[in-house]
Parts: structure tokens; C-alpha cells; sequence
């Protein structure tokens, strides 16, 4: 049994549909990320879950139970706000003890699940600290205290991260993927950050307008991106446009204007011959090759180990490449070749 | 450097035009002659006496403290109620509510008085403490709509959201969150409601009666029959008054 179910959900805002109708089943102990630019509908979702929001149709199923109507106080869900909603009034222990009280648990309880969750966040000792003291980061992980230390059935988190500067970002990321191996709870994770997605989620759902397209692990949605809108939101990609030839036993042959070889590739579902499509050759697939395609190289930025490369064929094409450094020393005009087995032809995203 | 200096004699100027009249009442309370000439020739508390032996002006005080009390009460309850009300209607109905709860203070204050005093005859309130906390709830009460109002407009949203979320039902939520969040509003406007009673002249002559009467009042009586230093007495004790409510809230917005 999903311990989450989204069955047929969907909201309107006045007459503008903020989600189409949506179904998604969550695993218990499950980490699931919904991945996608503002306004693709996933905080709809998450709030739909946490009770904040109506959903204009569906049902919500929790651990088998129907809570579609049932009000946030009453569902044991632990929310981290995007900007932590913290009480500024209260000390931090005060904020974790917030929805223990609300549960009327005894004091000696609460107090000691309070030290606990302090101590699991690295945080013992600040209890008596008032929130405006703290650092982004301490704000950060009071907030996930407070979200945890109810044992709620579901975490949800909207862009909880998105506050913070890169490096405490990364650092972050890992702790909360600690606790989540050490205890794994059913998570709901918004983010529109596709590395912090790839790094924490067990599965991504990526939603854009409304509806999600593509759901799988990062490697599923990286290596078989249904459309050009997932393989643009994961990863960098070059994506070659044409128009597709034939295609048999899964396999698709693109014709790209301008250039005289045609692309052979994995196709991608909904595929159709004669429609406009795109090939899709990951950067790191890109390679210096003698006899291939002239290329010149436009921009070459060095990253430590790797360097990343912006070349120009003649046909006006641009293809961007990384690979290790040493392997494009040369300046000027390079031939370049790609690996022939991780092509994919996707279909132009509807917009 | 000149400009500067004139500057600064200017607005010494200005200020001193301002509060001098005011603070020269206070010298008067403490002077010794049975009448007012500034400054005092002779200095004694002769009518700090008079007037707290006097059991007349005792009573005229506690009126007022009594009177305040009650309008502040009744206002900041009412008031804080009025601000949630406006804070969750519409924008039209917003705009309308905020002009209906301003109206008192708009509408001058002796047609007010007049037809407060026919609604207070016609049910026999006249000279009543009830006819004048209603009268004075009527003018503090647009203090507290405001002061509330502003509070609750900084109020994030989120944190009710983050409190029910957290399992807690509205009356936690405006217990532990809504209301502590808000009390700086909520005190800022008690101060001014009872500053607004305790200070109210014109309702309250028309009011006020002989069994009930307020300081400002008395004072008004008092300075018509006989000019006395008992009045700077009365007024110096107003004035006091004002500074600490003055302070009060420079402490609250501070916080």
C-alpha cells in the first residue's frame, strides 16, 4: 500500500488551472522530489497534501485513509517552510515543542524529545536562544526539528534550502539525506534546484504547467528524458532540432537541417515519423575525434578537473562539451565526435 | 556655518513656541499665591493639598481613571475584533469598513456631541459613566482599528499556516501565535485609547453630570468660577499622564 496517494487531484484558481488532474503514489519511507520551474504547480501539490489548499477535484489517501477534507491540524504532516516560518517570539526550543504541546504530551515528554531532535540537528545547548540570533543555517534545521519532532507520517519541504548560499546549501543537503538514511520517513521534497534533486531523491517527479511529465530515479529521467523539457531542466544538454525520419525497433533517425549525417538514437515515447523533434547529446558524450565534425571552439572554461567547451560547427550549431582537461588542449578548429549509444530523439516538450 | 546656526535658532524657536505654553503650567502648581502669575514669587505644595484634600477633585480623578479604563477596555476588544474583521474582508469591503470605523474622528466633534447628547436624554444616560465610555469608546475606538490593523498586516501568514500545520486548533493559534505576535498593536492602541478618554473635553461637558464628572472637565468648571492654581494642579497631573503614555509607547515600538 502507497503511503501517499494522489488520486485525480487537481486545482483551479479561478478558472487558471494551477494542477491538472494528478495521480502519484508515494512508497513508505519514500524520499520523492517534485522538480520544476515556478508556477509548474508543485507547491500546489505539496499544499494540497498538507491541507493548505483545497484540491478543486480528487482524493488525497494517507496510509490508506481518505484525508482530502481533513484540516492540517489533523493530519499529522510536518511542514518546512521555504523561509522556515518560524515563530520569532519563542526560543528554539519553544519552536520544537510548538506541536508536541498542541499533542498535550507531558512535560517531561516534551522536553526530552525536544533535547533529543536538538541534539540529532547538532543543536544542543541553543534551546534558549531566541531565532533572530541564529544563522540561516541553524534557521534551517530548527525548522526541520520542529517539522520532525511530531513523527509526522509524511515530511514535506518547499524549497527549504533556498535561503541559503551554495556551500551550506551542499552541507545541508547531505544532513538531511543523513537523517533520512538513518530514519527514512516518506518525504515530499519541492525544489527547483535539479542537482539538489538528483543528490537527495529517491524519485523526481519533474512537473512543469500544471501536470507532471516525467516521474523515475535521476538516472531514469537523465539518461531516458520523455520530452526536451526534462532533458533541459536535468542536466545540461544540447539538443539538435530536426525532423524525424523513420523509426524502427525503437530506434529513430533525425535529419538536422544544415548538417549532412543524420542522428540515430533511442526513441523516446510519442514519438512520431515526419514531426519535429531534437537530438539530445549530453556535453560529456562529446568528444575531440579525428575525421568527425569541424568544430571551432568558441569559449573553453576551466573546472578543476573537467573543462567545459562551447563549439561552433559550420552549420551554425552550437554544442557545448565536457570532458576531462587534456582532452581539448588544442585551439581553434577541433573534429569532434560523440558516442554514438547515448543519443536520445525526444519529442519537442508542448508547451 | 551661519546658515547652520540660524537653522538651529529657528527650530529652537519653533519648539520652544510649541511646548513653552505648556510646560509653564507646571511652575504654577507649585507656587504659594492664591492665584496664577508666572513665574511664582513663593514656592510650596499648598495646592497639591488643596486639591487631593479636596474630595471633589479626588472624585473628578478616579472618574477619570475609571472612565479610561473602561474605554480602553471596551475599545481595544472591540477594536481588535473590528481590525481581524477589516483584515479579512475584501479590498472594497476593506475600504469601506476602515471609513465607517474612522468616522468619529472625521466628523466634528460638537455635532457629535450634540447628537450624542439627544441619544443620551432620549434613554436617560445623561451624566452617566455608562453615556461616557460609550461617547469615548466612539473616538478610541479608530486608535485600535488602526495600531491592530498595522500588526496584523505585519503578520506573516505563514506562521498560522506553520502553527496548524504543527497541530494546533485556531484558539492555540491566536493564543501562542496571532496575539503575541500582535500585542504591541493591541498595547500601542490601548495607550492611545486611554490618552483619547482620559484627555476628552467636548463630549464630555455635554455628558457629564454632577454625580460623574472627569478632570478636564472640572477643570473647565473650576477656571470659570474661580482662577486658582488648583486647575495647574489638576493639569500638571494630565500632563504627567500624557508624557507616560508618550513613553509607553516609545517602549512598546521599541520592542
Amino acid at each position: 500500500m502507497s503511503a501517499v496517494q494522489f488520486a485525480g487531484i487537481s486545482k483551479t484558481f479561478a478558472a487558471v488551472s494551477a494542477l491538472r488532474p494528478t495521480d502519484l503514489d508515494i512508497a513508505q519511507g519514500e524520499f520523492l522530489t517534485l522538480l520544476g520551474p515556478s508556477g509548474s504547480g508543485k507547491t500546489t501539490l505539496l499544499n494540497i497534501c498538507a491541507g493548505y489548499l483545497q484540491p478543486s477535484a480528487g482524493r488525497l489517501m494517507v496510509g490508506g485513509r481518505d484525508v482530502t477534507v481533513l484540516p492540517p491540524r489533523l493530519r499529522n504532516m510536518g511542514m518546512v517552510f521555504q523561509n522556515y516560518a518560524l515563530f520569532p517570539h519563542l526560543t528554539v526550543a519553544e519552536n520544537v515543542a510548538y506541536g508536541l504541546e498542541a499533542r498535550r504530551l507531558a512535560r517531561d515528554e516534551i522536553a526530552r524529545r525536544v533535547a533529543e531532535v536538538l541534539r540529532m540537528i547538532r543543536l544542543d545547548g541553543y534551546g534558549d536562544r531566541a531565532i533572530r540570533e541564529l544563522s540561516g543555517g541553524q534557521q534551517q534545521r530548527v525548522a526541520l526539528a520542529r517539522a520532525m519532532v511530531i513523527q509526522p507520517d509524511i515530511l514535506l519541504m518547499d524549497e527549504p534550502l533556498g535561503a541559503l548560499d551554495r556551500q551550506l546549501r551542499k552541507e545541508v543537503q547531505l544532513e538531511i539525506r543523513r537523517l533520512h538514511a538513518d530514519r527514512p520517513r516518506t518525504t515530499i521534497y519541492v525544489t527547483h534546484d535539479q542537482e539538489e534533486a538528483l543528490v537527495m531523491s529517491d524519485r523526481i517527479a519533474v512537473m512543469r504547467a500544471g501536470q507532471i511529465v516525467q516521474i523515475g530515479s535521476g538516472a531514469d529521467l537523465y539518461e531516458r528524458p520523455v520530452d526536451t523539457f526534462v532533458a533541459g531542466f536535468l542536466g545540461e544538454s544540447n539538443l539538435l532540432e530536426g525532423t524525424v525520419r523513420n523509426i524502427t525497433n525503437g530506434q529513430a533517425t533525425l535529419a538536422v537541417p544544415g548538417l549532412a549525417q543524420t542522428f540515430v538514437g533511442r526513441a523516446a515515447e510519442g514519438l512520431r515519423v515526419g514531426a519535429v523533434a531534437a537530438a539530445l547529446l549530453r556535453p560529456e558524450t562529446i568528444r575531440p575525434q579525428e575525421g568527425g565534425l569541424e568544430a571551432r571552439i568558441v569559449e573553453r572554461v576551466y573546472l578543476g578537473e573537467l573543462v567545459a567547451v562551447r563549439l561552433k560547427l559550420a552549420s551554425g550549431h552550437e554544442l557545448c562539451s565536457r570532458r576531462l582537461v587534456g582532452e581539448f588542449d588544442a585551439r581553434g578548429v577541433v573534429e569532434v565526435g560523440w558516442d554514438a549509444g547515448a543519443i536520445s530523439i525526444l519529442p519537442q516538450a508542448s508547451v | 556655518m551661519t546658515g547652520r546656526l540660524a537653522l538651529n535658532g529657528f527650530v529652537a524657536l519653533v519648539a520652544a513656541f510649541l511646548v513653552l505654553p505648556i510646560l509653564a503650567i507646571v511652575p504654577v502648581a507649585f507656587s504659594a499665591q492664591s492665584f496664577i502669575r508666572l513665574p511664582p514669587e513663593n514656592w510650596s505644595l499648598r495646592w497639591w493639598g488643596a486639591f487631593f484634600n479636596d474630595a471633589s477633585w479626588r472624585l473628578t480623578l478616579l472618574a477619570s481613571l475609571k472612565v479610561a479604563t473602561l474605554t480602553t477596555l471596551t475599545s481595544v476588544i472591540a477594536g481588535t475584533a473590528a481590525a481581524f474583521g477589516i483584515a479579512r474582508s475584501g479590498p472594497r469591503g476593506r475600504a469601506l469598513l476602515t471609513g465607517l470605523f474612522l468616522g468619529p474622528v472625521m466628523t466634528p466633534t460638537i455635532v457629535l456631541a450634540v447628537a450624542l447628547y439627544s441619544m443620551a436624554r432620549a434613554t436617560g444616560l445623561v451624566g452617566t459613566a455608562t453615556a461616557l465610555v460609550i461617547a469615548h469608546t466612539m473616538l478610541a475606538l479608530p486608535f485600535v482599528v488602526l495600531t491592530v490593523g498595522v500588526s496584523l498586516d505585519g503578520l506573516d501568514r505563514r506562521l498560522l499556516l506553520a502553527a496548524a500545520g504543527l497541530g494546533a486548533g485556531s484558539s492555540r493559534i491566536f493564543r501562542t501565535v496571532t496575539l503575541p505576535l500582535i500585542a504591541p498593536g493591541v498595547a500601542g492602541g490601548a495607550v492611545f485609547a486611554f490618552v483619547t478618554s482620559f484627555d476628552e473635553v467636548v463630549l464630555s461637558i455635554f455628558l457629564a453630570g454632577p454625580t460623574v464628572k472627569t478632570l478636564p472637565v472640572r477643570i473647565w468648571e473650576e477656571i470659570r468660577l474661580e482662577y486658582t492654581p488648583v486647575v495647574a494642579v489638576g493639569a500638571t497631573l494630565m500632563l504627567l499622564l500624557a508624557l507616560s503614555a508618550a513613553g509607553a509607547t516609545r517602549l512598546l515600538s521599541r520592542k
